[in-house]
């Protein structure tokens, strides 16, 4: 039976008051075990920086007196660098903290170990890179200090149970991805059959360079920029393979680079460009804030490079406009004849 | 590690291998997940037999319930087919779609996704979402824009567009059925057969009690004269068929065609 309007409307009321406080708590699921224990003594030690100012949630608030009271134990454990191996009664505490603390540290910091191992395997799901940014705000950034360990715990978990190694694919941008140890076949592993550009792999930074540089690049430019990376032209990388081929032989066959000789170049030198299947499967803007996103800034930082994307982008709008009204008249006039 | 207490906590190559064959495809049909199990053991272990499939992701589960998700198997709306995916076991709110959409994106998708509930038919056209376009959070939208994100919903398996009209994706529904139940219960219609979450189905039209497409087939399979299980007036809508893998793939089809109903009756 369809419900009355009325009753509809005060289900929706009551559900944007819902949401909104969803959105500024963590997962309430899971901090609460932290968080609805209160440290029974007072901490002595706070955490770096100024303690948390009228937090959304009262939760988070929480389960922060929780880790400042074993701070001390915190540190002695990074410094003695057993980390994730120790297991939770072996761990050293100088602190004079009550057990039940310790175990809601550990609570804390196994519920951020999977929330951040899922974020890893949704990225390797969509076959994009992650960046170091990016983790830090999944598990929150108030727990800066504690993301070292997180993150060996997070690869731990990923290798023993998914078989996937986490791998740093830029160290000047602290850009990671998930790599199989497996070596999966590509026909079993790719749904797309491969059609789709791939965001994990050297494709995407390449792109952008040659954009941000003017549309095109000399190789030598190209081998500086790679070289920074820390892929080098003589030398196997331990993702990409041999870094030559890929970019002058493979991606410029998958049609998403062109390499051609520079125009009216003695002795002959070549160049970079983006080849069709990169217009076809990206664009400017997508490139740009790829690249913005890597490196954590706006993609209006580039002023130049975004107006030029905005006029991609326009012309993109008007290309497709102009499709659909073909295709409606073509459809129409069909009609006609008939 | 938390995992290597578990009773069955023996994952080896076979296992992982299949984890991350299932995750790159995000979600598959039951036949699909069988033939990908043997393709496991094919590669790694010739000679061990093949486990039951559903002692295989029992297993799997066992180890991955510290991290809090799951291989979950569910049953598509429109024609019962059985498929499974890797979902969180959480109740917050579209927590997998979180690291990947924009606030305004996300803001879209709830939009969508409370128009589909209150929908009759479980589909929500699409000028109606657009339409809400304005009231969302986070940087403001364009309409144009919001298409091409519809667009990327569908293309990651939340939203299924049919006709110019979107529903929530098989995946979708298995991965957010909790926070849904629990965000909207005044909203949400369940099936008075399984009592799982309902997003497209068949209604009486005296009681209004709702049932699952596939719930119908099952429970009125072979009936002649169909009534309804709750007030007995006879049930008007026609009777789907119970989907039967056998039948498909005996076809002779490598990909079974979909013939779905659409749920217009009621």
């Amino acid at each position: 039976m369809p419900r009355g309007k009325k009753s509809k409307l005060r289900a929706r009321e009551k559900r944007h008051h819902q949401a909104q406080s969803e959105d500024q708590g963590h997962r309430i699921a899971h901090t609460t075990t932290a968080g609805e224990e209160e440290s029974p003594s007072s901490p002595s030690l706070t955490l770096e920086g100024s303690p948390p100012s009228s937090p959304a949630a009262g939760t988070p608030q929480q389960s922060q007196r929780g880790l400042a009271s074993n701070s001390a134990a915190t540190t002695s454990c990074e410094s003695s660098g057993e980390g994730a191996k120790s297991q939770r009664k072996e761990r050293p505490s100088s602190s004079q903290a009550p057990p039940s603390s310790e175990s809601s540290r550990e609570d804390l910091l196994s519920n951020k170990v999977s929330m951040l191992v899922k974020a890893l395997l949704y990225k390797y799901e969509m076959k994009e890179p992650i960046t170091k940014e990016e983790m830090l705000k999944v598990i929150n950034k108030r727990y800066k200090a504690h993301f070292p360990e997180i993150l060996q715990r997070a690869s731990e978990r990923l290798e023993l149970t998914f078989g996937l190694d986490l791998k740093e694919v830029d160290p000047s941008r602290h850009c990671y991805i998930l790599v199989s140890k497996l070596d999966l076949h590509n026909e079993e592993s790719r749904s797309d059959g491969g059609m789709v550009l791939p965001k994990n792999g050297l494709l995407m930074p390449l792109l952008g360079m040659i954009f941000l540089n003017g549309n095109r690049a000399t190789e030598e430019e190209m081998w500086e920029f790679l070289n920074m990376m820390g892929v080098y032209a003589e030398r196997r990388h331990f993702i990409f393979g041999e870094p030559r081929k890929l970019i002058t032989v493979d991606l410029v066959q998958q049609k998403f680079l062109e390499y051609r000789q520079v125009p009216h170049s003695d002795p002959p030198r070549y160049e970079f460009l983006w080849g069709p299947k990169a217009y076809a499967e990206t664009s400017k803007m997508k490139v740009l804030e790829f690249w913005a996103k890597i490196n954590n800034i706006l993609p209006t930082s580039f002023q130049t490079q975004y107006k030029e994307a905005l006029r991609d982008e326009e012309e993109r709008a008007r290309v497709r406009a102009a499709a659909r009204a073909h295709s409606r008249a073509m459809t129409s006039s069909s009609c006609q004849q008939r | 590690m938390q995992g290597s207490s578990r009773r069955t906590g023996t994952m080896t190559d076979v296992h992982r291998r299949f984890l991350q064959l299932l995750m790159t495809h995000g979600v598959l049909e039951e036949w699909e997940v069988k033939r990908l199990q043997k393709h496991c053991y094919k590669v790694h272990d010739c000679n061990a037999p093949v486990e039951k499939l559903e002692d295989f992701i029992h297993n799997i589960n066992s180890v991955l319930e510290s991290l809090y998700i799951e291989i979950k198997k569910g049953v598509t709306e429109d024609d019962g087919r059985p498929i499974y995916a890797l979902v969180n076991l959480a109740t917050t709110a579209i927590s997998k779609m979180a690291s990947d959409f924009a606030e305004n994106e996300l803001d879209l998708f709830r939009k969508a996704l409370e128009l589909i509930i209150d929908s009759e038919t479980g589909f929500a056209s699409s000028t109606n979402i657009l339409n809400v376009v304005d009231q969302l959070k986070g940087k403001k939208m364009r309409k144009k824009e919001a298409e091409q994100v519809l667009q990327k919903f569908v293309q990651n398996k939340w939203l299924i567009e049919k006709e110019g009209e979107f529903t929530l994706h098989t995946r979708a529904i298995l991965e957010m059925e909790q926070h849904i139940r629990e965000t909207y219960p005044d909203a949400v219609k369940i099936c008075n057969i399984c009592h799982g979450l309902l997003i497209q189905g068949q209604s009486c039209e005296t009681c209004g009690i709702r049932m699952h497409l596939p719930c119908v087939a099952k429970y009125f399979q072979s009936n002649s004269e169909p009534r309804c299980p709750n007030c007995n007036d006879y049930w008007p809508h026609e009777i789907p068929e119970v989907f039967d893998p056998e039948k498909e793939r005996g076809a002779g089809l490598s990909k079974p065609s979909r013939k779905s109903l659409r749920p217009r009756q009621h």
